[in-house]
């Protein structure tokens, strides 16, 4: 056996001239890496960033969002067009495009795709429904489809009917769908561009059954090879049989000037096959980037300053080498929750503001987040109707001075009577790191402050359950309305909800249902200005930043924009192999770094 | 012979207690001291509702025995449903899983094993001389260094720098996934090395010292006989103790390198089931590790026997 082992590997080693694959530049492949684990590949449980971008290679939706267009826009997808809405805006009509096919697979007659109809979606949304299938996404359309909580609650605990009509989401006929809603509900339509309403069809998980989410079959632009095994290499090819869908041409000047637009007209996708690897250690990850494994990466945190120069342009040898830095606003917030139920912050928030105040917040930005933040005047991030550039949060700015005398009022002088508080953290490097800070921040206003690693299950467990005081949380939207970041902190949200701190104000849960029900109007942006600086001030958490999305990308692939919702963008980026093979070759990738000078 | 296989009965009936007490076990351990898990699978909008209809799905409002009886059945018929967050078939995660972890382990701890043994007579052999003080510090230099830094350098130099080997990956069938393990099983040899060389070396000398060698020597046998056919042969019994105590976890694969290496292994899916309390899956590979860990001793009491005649199974 030993004798085998070492045999294998000799003769291994003495067969290659070098232990690598041969690299093949001749098929158009666009190779992606995800950080993390990919669960599986239904769409009713898309319910993380990393299996929901696989599913929408494989799946699509009524609408999706316009690839170059910001702000952030909706347009037709499986939809003929935008839908109809009834008057009282309770009634969406959608016509359903007509000759699109699924995925041929054996699930289907002939083993042929069959056409997508309105009933799919019909389906979808009853799967979505299904408590059976415990999906991440039913908060979605929760209590908003007429009929749909009926239905759920009938079949609980028992095999549902598929067959029976519900009210709020029917097929009038082939083409036509129609969706009822109990209330107003603008947000709808961005639910029906999110990955768990994508269209299923009924074979597929007739046939797979429990293997449906390791089996997908859509109408999207890529199939997967094989079926998903939990592997760390996921293959998708080109659908051959995808519908006649063009590269748009609605870009605006800059993106024209970063060639964002040469592609307008062509068919999609541009790729013949994407390979996505999952690997978890950013220090691999980027490595694989760098000898140009990978098309596009982010900057692991060790590497940022040898890879950005202060100026925050790319440094010199990297620009060489023939690499693009993207730096973009993202969609999302850091904070400190504070658990606003807890006796010690519940109505007093003259403490929550002198924490705060007391907190650095512009060094945590230098220290975390290489100042590429946005430090965060309010809780709606930049990008979306809400935000306002010209708000000053004034409880943002580092004063010490201040924040004393309003823990003094808050009835602790210098931090006298008032007891150690937890602060919870996720057992991480940059999470103890982030605890030490704000524990240092604390202790300048005299507030003691003590922080407890956790590990992810055991910190969800302490939030879900109200057992934290402070804890350190970010949210990334789930679409561009402000209404879903406001809700992090009305009451109804409350733990086990999204609103992990638990606060509850009156005046602030009135406002937000009278703006979350308005449709997209000035005097609707204008009531979330009033609850982000209601919130800025409040303070029932601390405000952090608003992170920047850091992406580095080969010159070789084309097209690349970064959207935070970016379900079904693979279809879009194309891969110049001619380049490709050109700067692989001449082994410039592979060269030493020079980090001292900055790019022209 | 009809007590070996008595002993060999016996000790597989100790599994069943032992089974007993690792569902008991794992049972306080997930299902007390861990909580619900409903908290981490429902996603952050979960509520209350959506949470108590999750646990209902999941049995967790059964009584504590039924939840107790159904971990004792799953571990007796080795059928452990399907995963919480994967939803996939546990048995064959478990197949496919094992394998990646095999294709790594097993090679490398062989050669390790091999090369550890073969360099140990060496510095036996030339004890106290250069050769064994040189082999003696490098096992010492080669331990101080962090398992880290040997991955990172040896991915840097190795494969980024130089292009020797791929920089991380994995693939199935033959020969494809020879381009991915090589590097990794190079590392886990280096870490290896160090403290097998230092422990074989000691347990050659202890024999070495014994008086059987100084009556041998006395005979006029050459050293070479002495080390290759008594001394050896005398150290064979601790060495296959310390192997094949091992080789259960060998199925476990290494955390570190296949999480560096991308390799889908037992280790990679240990950690992906601990963030995200995937009970089940828990509990069927603590299931696995104690029934490997029965049934490698028993095989280490087999070996014994045949590397040494006098010992019997009783």
């Amino acid at each position: 056996m030993m004798k085998l082992g070492l045999g294998i590997v000799l003769t291994a080693a003495l067969s290659f001239t070098s232990c690598t694959k041969k690299k093949n530049f001749d098929e158009k492949v666009l190779h992606i890496v995800t950080e993390a684990k990919v669960k599986g590949l239904d769409p009713v449980n898309a319910g993380d960033t990393y299996s929901s971008d696989e599913i929408s290679r494989a799946y699509e939706g009524l609408l999706e969002y316009e690839y170059l267009v910001r702000p952030y826009e909706l347009k037709p997808n499986l939809a003929e067009s935008m839908p109809e809405v009834s008057e009282d805006g309770l009634t969406y009509t959608f016509k359903i495009k007509k000759g699109v096919l699924f995925h041929d697979n054996k699930c289907f007659p002939g083993g042929k795709g069959r056409e997508l109809v309105a009933e799919d979606f019909v389906y979808s949304f009853k799967r979505l429904a299904d408590l059976k299938n415990n999906s991440t996404g039913w908060w979605l359309v929760d209590d908003r489809v007429a009929g749909l909580n009926a239905w759920r609650e009938k079949y609980k605990g028992k095999d549902a009917d598929y067959s029976e009509k519900i009210e709020g989401v029917q097929a009038l006929d082939k083409y036509t769908l129609q969706f009822k809603l109990k209330s107003q509900y603008p947000q709808f339509l961005y639910a029906l561009a999110m990955v768990y309403t994508f269209a299923t069809p009924k074979e597929a998980v007739d046939m797979y059954g429990e293997e449906f989410l390791n089996n997908p079959v859509g109408t999207g632009a890529f199939m997967l090879k094989g079926s998903y095994t939990q592997s760390n290499t996921i293959e998708w090819i080109k659908n051959p049989k995808f519908r006649d869908v063009r590269y748009p041409s609605n870009g605006s000047e800059a993106d024209k000037a970063k060639g964002l637009l040469a592609s307008a007209g062509k068919k999609l996708p541009l790729v013949d096959k994407i390979i996505v690897n999952i690997q978890t250690e950013a220090s691999t990850r980027f490595l694989e980037f760098e000898k140009g494994n990978i098309d596009f990466s982010g900057i692991p945190k060790d590497n940022f300053d040898q890879v950005v120069m202060p100026d925050q342009k790319l440094a010199n040898t990297y620009n060489k080498k023939g690499i693009d830095l993207i730096m973009v606003p993202d969609l999302d917030i850091t904070y400190v929750a504070i658990n606003n139920e807890h006796p010690l912050f519940k109505d007093n928030k003259k403490l929550r503001q002198a924490m705060s105040l007391a907190y650095k917040h512009e060094e945590a930005n230098k220290l975390f987040y290489n100042n590429t933040g946005v430090l965060a005047n309010g809780i709606i991030p930049p990008g979306i109707p809400g935000y306002d550039p010209n708000y000053k949060n004034p409880y943002l700015k580092y004063d010490i001075e201040k924040a004393k005398k309003l823990l003094a009022e808050a009835g602790y002088p210098g931090g006298k009577g008032l007891p150690v508080i937890t602060y919870d953290h996720m057992a991480t490097s940059v999470g103890r790191q982030m605890a030490d800070l704000f524990q240092q921040s604390m202790k300048e206003i005299g507030v003691k402050v003590e922080t407890n690693g956790n590990t992810w299950p055991q910190l969800t467990k302490k939030v879900k359950t109200k057992q934290t005081q402070l804890y350190a949380m970010a949210w990334l939207g789930d679409y561009p309305d402000a209404e879903n970041f406001l809700q992090l902190v009305w009451g109804p949200n409350a733990a086990p909800g999204p609103n992990g701190s638990n606060y509850n104000n009156q005046e602030f849960n009135k406002k937000f249902v009278k703006a979350k029900n308005m449709q997209p109007s000035l005097e609707r942006t204008k009531l979330y200005q009033e609850l982000n600086q209601f919130v800025s001030e409040e303070v029932p958490l601390i405000l952090g930043v608003h992170r920047a999305k850091i992406v580095l990308k080969h010159k070789w692939l084309k097209n690349y924009k970064f959207s935070t919702f970016n379900a079904g963008h693979a279809k879009y980026y194309d891969v110049d192999m001619n380049e490709k093979e050109k700067v692989i070759k001449s082994g410039i990738l592979t060269k030493s770094v020079d980090t001292k000078t900055a790019s022209n | 012979m009809s007590g070996n296989w008595n002993y060999i009965l016996r000790r597989l009936l100790y599994l069943i207690p032992v089974l007993l007490g690792v569902c008991a076990l794992i049972f306080v351990l997930f299902n007390v001291v861990a909580g619900d898990p409903t908290h981490l699978l429902l996603g952050k909008h979960a509520t209350a509702q959506d949470m108590a209809d999750l646990r209902e799905q999941l049995g967790l409002n059964k009584s504590l025995i039924a939840q107790y009886w159904d971990t004792v059945k799953s571990a007796f018929t080795f059928d452990f449903g399907r995963s919480w967050s994967t939803k996939r078939d546990i048995t064959q995660m478990l197949i496919d899983k094992s394998i990646p972890s095999l294709t790594l382990s097993l090679p490398a701890f062989i050669i390790a094993t091999f090369t550890s043994i073969v360099f140990a007579v060496i510095v036996a052999f030339y004890r106290g001389k250069g050769i064994d003080l040189f082999i003696r510090t490098s096992c010492i230099a080669m331990m101080s260094i962090s398992s880290l830094v040997y991955i990172l350098v040896f991915q840097y130099l190795l494969a980024y720098k130089w292009g020797l080997f791929e920089i991380s990956g994995y693939e199935t069938g033959f020969p494809n996934f020879l381009y991915y393990i090589i590097l990794p099983i190079i590392i886990w040899v280096i870490l290896s090395l160090g403290p097998d060389i230092r422990f074989y070396r000691t347990l050659i000398l202890d024999e070495i010292y014994q008086d059987y060698v100084r009556t041998a020597r006395a005979k006029g046998l050459s050293e070479n006989v002495i080390l290759f056919k008594h001394v050896l042969r005398n150290a064979m019994i601790p060495i296959v103790t310390y192997t094949v105590v091992q080789l259960p976890f060998l199925l476990l694969g290494s955390l570190l390198l296949e999480s560096f290496f991308s390799i889908p292994g037992l280790g990679s899916m240990t950690i992906d089931a601990l963030n995200s309390s995937d009970f089940p899956v828990l509990k069927a590979i603590t299931v696995l590790s104690a029934v490997a860990y029965i049934i490698f001793t028993l095989l280490q009491d087999i070996v014994y026997t045949m590397v040494d005649p006098r010992v019997k199974l009783q």
